[in-house]
C-alpha cells in the first residue's frame, strides 16, 4: 500500500488527512487513484495538487522526476505547500 | 547625528545606582548599524576575555536600530547582547513586543547595564527628563512575567524577567509584552544583576531624512505584505504553527529527541489544527506589525494567553512524541510566565526522556506521556530537584549523565526545530552560527526546504553558499532591528503561485541551484536599494543601503562575533553538529547523516577563513573588523 498525506487545503477538501491507496507505479498514479477514490471531490484534489510540491518519504521530488517518480510498496507520498515558521 | 538614531547611549551602574547618558558613537553606527551589531562591538570592546557570564563584569546591552520607532511593519524589535551563560560565547537574542518603541520614544538607542545590584531592583527610565529611578523590586521578585507586567502597567513599555531569570536558568529569557528574547540565556544575565524589570518611555519622535518617501513607500509595503502568500496568508491565518505539515512531510520536524523527522500526530499540533480547535484570537503583540503571527488560546483556570509558536509546538510536541495541543498550550504558557526559552526547554525535556529510555537517568517523564511535565517545567524555572539539572541545558546534562552523541545542541545552544538531515544548508548554518544551534540567524531552511523554491536540500549545491548570504543578511536585519520574518517576503507571490511541475518553475529553481559562486557575487553587488528594508534604511538615514551594503555590514558583524568566540576559547572544532545528526539516517534510503565534513571547508573558504575556521587577516581588514 502507498500512504498519502495531504496539505491542509486538500485535507479540508477531501475530509481526510491521510489515507492509503493500492500499490501504484508513480506519483501521477497516486493522483489518479485518489481522484477515482473520492469521486467528485477527487477533482478538487487534482486541482490543488497542481500547485503543491510532492515529497516521497520526506524527499521532495519536484526537482527530480516529479509526477513520474517511481514508487515502491510502503512509500509515503505527501503533498506539501511552502510555509514559514520561526 | 545620523537621522534615525536618538543619539544617546544610557549607561547604568547597578552596583552604585548611578547612570550617565553618553553620545552614540556614530562611527560604530555607520559600520554596524545598531541592534546586535552595535551591541556586539560594545561587548567586544568593554570586556576582557574569560569573564564569568553571570558575574558583575558581564554587561547586558539592550540595543535598537534606526528603523525602531518608525511605523515600518515588523520594525519594533530590540536586540540584547552579552556573554552567554549557556554557551560561554557570544550571547544575543532579539525580541518584539513594545520595548524598542519605548526606548526610541525615550530618545535612547542603547542601554548598557553594568555590574550587579545587591538586592532586587527595577528601573524606570524617563527619556524626556533624562532620569533613571532605581526602585526596590523585592515585591516583584518571584512573580511571573504576566503578573509582573500587569502590575507595572500595561500601557508602558517594559522588559522583564520571570523566576527562571531570577534563578539563573541558563536559557532564561527577557520578556516584552508576550514576546521573549529567548535564546542564549540573556534573562539569566539580567537575573544575575538582580534586575527584575526595566520600564522606559518618552515623547521623542523619530527623525527621518526623507519622511515623505518613507511614508509613501511603506504604504506599498503594507499592500505587498497583505498580498503575500506567507506574510499575508500562511502566517496571518495559521501563525508560525502553519509550517508543521510542511516540515512533517519533509521529514524535518524533530521527533523523539531528534531521532526521527516525522511525527504521526503532527497535524494535531499544527497551526491548522489550532485554528479549528483552540484558537481564541489572532493578534499582533509587536507594535506596527500587520502580519499578526501571534495566536491566543484559552487555558482552563488561567484565561486567554499567547499560544505556542512553531518551535514550541515541535520541541514540546513532536520532539516529546506528544500530539496534544492543549498540553503544549499549557507548557508554553508556563515557559513564558517563568521566562524561559521554550526551544532549549523542550530540547532538554526530550534529552532527559531519552536518557531515561536508555536507563541513564531516573526521572518521572517519558516519551508520549504528558504526565509530570507541567510540574517539571515549574521545577526547572525554580531550579528544584531534577529540574535543577535541566536548567543547565542539554550540553551540561550530557556532561553529567552521558549521552553526548544524542544531545541536540551546537556550541551549547539547543537545536531549533528543523532537522538538518533534510535541510543541508540549515545544518551548515547551525554548525557555524556564532551563538550556536539556532535557525533565526539565517533561516537557510526557507531558501532550500520549506519555502517556495524547493531546490534539492540534500545535495551539496549552494549548501555552503546559502548560509553565508543568509547569516550576513540576518546580522544586518537584527541590527536595524527588524523581524527575520521580513525576509520571507523577498520571494515574490508569483513564484509561490507557480506549478512546481511547470517548465518555468523548474528552470528558475535549476538556475538558482546551479548558480554556485555567482549567487554570492550577485548578492554582494552594491547598487540601488531594492528591498523594502534597504529603502527604509536609506529613507531614514539618508545613506544608501543596497543588498550589497547589507551583505558587507552583515559579514562584518558575523566576523566580529566569530572573533569574540575565538577570544573566549572556541575553535573550528565547535563548528559541528550532534553525532546523531552527522551519522544516523532518518530518510528511507539514506545511509548516513548530514555531510558537514564536505561542506564546512567550502563554507570557510567562502567566508575568507583559514582551514581551522579563523578569519584571515585580509578578511578582517577588508571588512574593517578591528580586533
Amino acid at each position: 500500500m502507498i500512504t498519502v498525506e495531504l496539505t491542509y487545503d486538500m485535507s479540508k477538501a477531501l475530509g481526510i488527512e491521510t489515507f492509503e491507496v493500492d500499490d501504484v507505479p508513480t506519483v501521477a498514479d497516486v493522483v489518479a487513484a485518489t481522484r477515482a477514490k473520492f469521486g467528485d471531490k477527487g477533482e478538487e484534489f487534482a486541482k490543488l495538487s497542481r500547485v503543491a510540491a510532492v515529497a516521497v518519504n520526506g524527499m521532495l521530488v519536484n526537482y527530480r522526476k516529479g509526477m513520474k517518480t517511481k514508487l515502491a510498496p510502503g512509500d509515503t507520498v505527501a503533498f506539501v505547500k511552502a510555509a514559514a515558521g520561526g | 547625528m545620523i537621522k534615525g538614531y536618538a543619539g544617546r547611549v544610557l549607561e547604568i551602574d547597578l552596583a552604585n545606582r548611578t547612570f550617565v547618558f553618553q553620545p552614540l558613537d556614530e562611527d560604530i553606527a555607520r559600520l554596524y548599524i545598531g541592534g546586535k551589531g552595535y551591541g556586539t562591538r560594545l561587548l567586544y570592546d568593554m570586556t576582557p576575555a574569560g569573564i564569568d557570564p553571570l558575574g558583575p563584569e558581564n554587561p547586558l546591552i539592550f540595543a535598537t536600530g534606526p528603523l525602531n520607532g518608525s511605523v515600518a511593519p515588523q520594525s519594533n524589535r530590540f536586540a540584547v547582547v552579552c556573554k552567554s551563560p549557556l554557551t560561554g560565547g557570544i550571547g544575543n537574542a532579539a525580541c518584539g513586543g513594545s520595548f524598542a518603541y519605548g526606548m526610541k520614544r525615550g530618545g535612547i538607542d542603547v542601554i548598557v547595564l553594568k555590574h550587579q545590584s545587591e538586592s532586587p531592583v527595577r528601573l524606570e527610565i524617563d527619556g524626556d527628563k533624562s532620569e533613571v529611578r532605581f526602585i526596590d523590586a523585592t515585591d516583584l521578585w518571584g512573580k511571573g512575567t504576566y503578573e509582573t507586567q500587569q502590575i507595572l502597567g500595561k500601557k508602558k513599555y517594559h522588559a522583564v524577567i520571570g523566576p527562571a531569570g531570577e534563578n539563573l536558568v541558563r536559557y532564561a529569557g527577557i520578556v516584552s509584552n508576550e514576546r521573549i528574547a529567548g535564546r542564549t540565556g540573556v534573562g539569566a544575565v539580567m537575573g544575575s544583576k538582580k534586575l527584575k524589570a526595566i520600564t522606559v518611555g518618552g515623547s521623542r519622535k523619530l527623525e527621518m531624512d526623507d519622511p515623505d518617501a518613507f511614508k509613501e513607500y511603506t504604504s506599498w509595503v503594507r499592500e505587498h505584505f497583505r498580498d503575500h502568500p506567507v506574510l499575508g496568508e500562511s502566517l496571518k491565518r495559521f501563525g508560525t504553527g502553519g509550517i508543521v505539515p510542511t516540515t512533517n512531510a519533509r521529514n524535518i520536524i524533530p521527533t523523539h529527541n531528534f531521532k526521527y523527522g516525522h511525527f504521526k500526530d503532527a497535524m494535531k499540533i499544527s497551526g491548522q489544527y489550532m485554528e479549528d480547535h483552540e484558537l481564541k484570537g489572532v493578534k499582533s503583540s509587536c507594535i506596527h506589525c500587520p502580519v499578526t503571527c501571534g495566536r491566543d488560546v484559552e487555558l482552563e483556570g488561567i484565561g486567554r494567553v499567547k499560544g505556542p509558536e512553531y518551535e514550541t509546538l515541535a520541541l514540546m510536541g513532536s520532539n516529546l512524541d506528544i500530539g496534544d495541543l492543549k498540553r503544549v498550550n499549557e507548557w508554553n504558557y508556563h515557559a513564558d510566565d517563568l521566562g524561559m526559552d521554550s526551544i532549549s526547554l523542550g530540547a532538554s525535556l526530550g534529552f532527559a526522556m531519552e536518557l531515561r529510555e536508555r536507563g541513564m537517568l531516573s526521572i518521572d517523564i517519558e516519551f508520549g506521556d504528558p504526565s509530570g511535565i507541567t510540574e517539571l517545567i515549574k521545577d526547572v524555572g525554580h531550579r528544584r530537584g531534577i529540574g535543577n539539572d535541566l536548567a543547565e541545558g542539554v550540553k551540561r546534562m550530557s556532561e553529567k549523565y552521558g549521552g553526548a552523541d544524542f544531545a541536540p545542541h551546537v556550541k551549547g545552544l539547543e537545536l531549533s526545530a528543523y532537522d538538518p538531515r533534510g535541510s543541508y544548508a540549515q545544518g551548515v548554518e547551525y554548525a557555524t552560527t556564532n551563538r550556536g544551534g539556532c535557525h533565526v540567524q539565517g533561516a537557510s531552511m526557507y531558501m532550500e526546504s520549506v519555502g517556495p523554491l524547493t531546490i534539492n536540500p540534500q545535495n551539496l549545491k549552494l549548501k555552503a553558499d546559502i548560509p553565508v548570504i543568509q547569516q550576513n543578511l540576518a546580522c544586518a536585519i537584527n541590527s536595524m532591528v527588524l523581524c527575520i520574518f521580513t525576509t520571507y517576503g523577498m520571494i515574490p507571490k508569483q513564484i509561490h503561485e507557480m506549478d512546481p511541475n511547470s517548465f518555468t518553475y523548474k528552470a528558475i529553481t535549476t538556475a538558482f541551484e546551479n548558480s554556485g559562486p555567482l549567487f554570492r557575487i550577485l548578492m554582494g553587488i552594491k547598487g540601488k536599494p531594492m528591498m523594502w528594508f534597504e529603502k527604509w534604511l536609506t529613507y531614514i538615514t539618508g545613506t544608501t543601503f543596497s543588498g550589497g551594503h547589507l551583505q558587507e555590514i552583515g559579514a562584518r558583524i558575523f566576523n566580529l562575533e566569530r572573533m569574540y568566540n575565538l577570544r573566549e576559547g572556541m575553535t573550528g572544532a565547535d563548528d559541528t553538529l550532534p553525532h546523531r545528526i552527522l551519522h544516523e539516517p532518518t530518510f528511507k534510503g539514506m545511509t548516513s547523516g548530514h555531510p558537514l565534513d564536505q561542506l564546512l571547508p567550502r563554507y570557510y573558504r567562502n567566508r575568507g577563513w583559514d582551514t581551522d575556521g579563523v578569519p584571515l587577516a585580509k578578511t578582517l581588514e577588508k571588512l574593517q573588523v578591528r580586533v
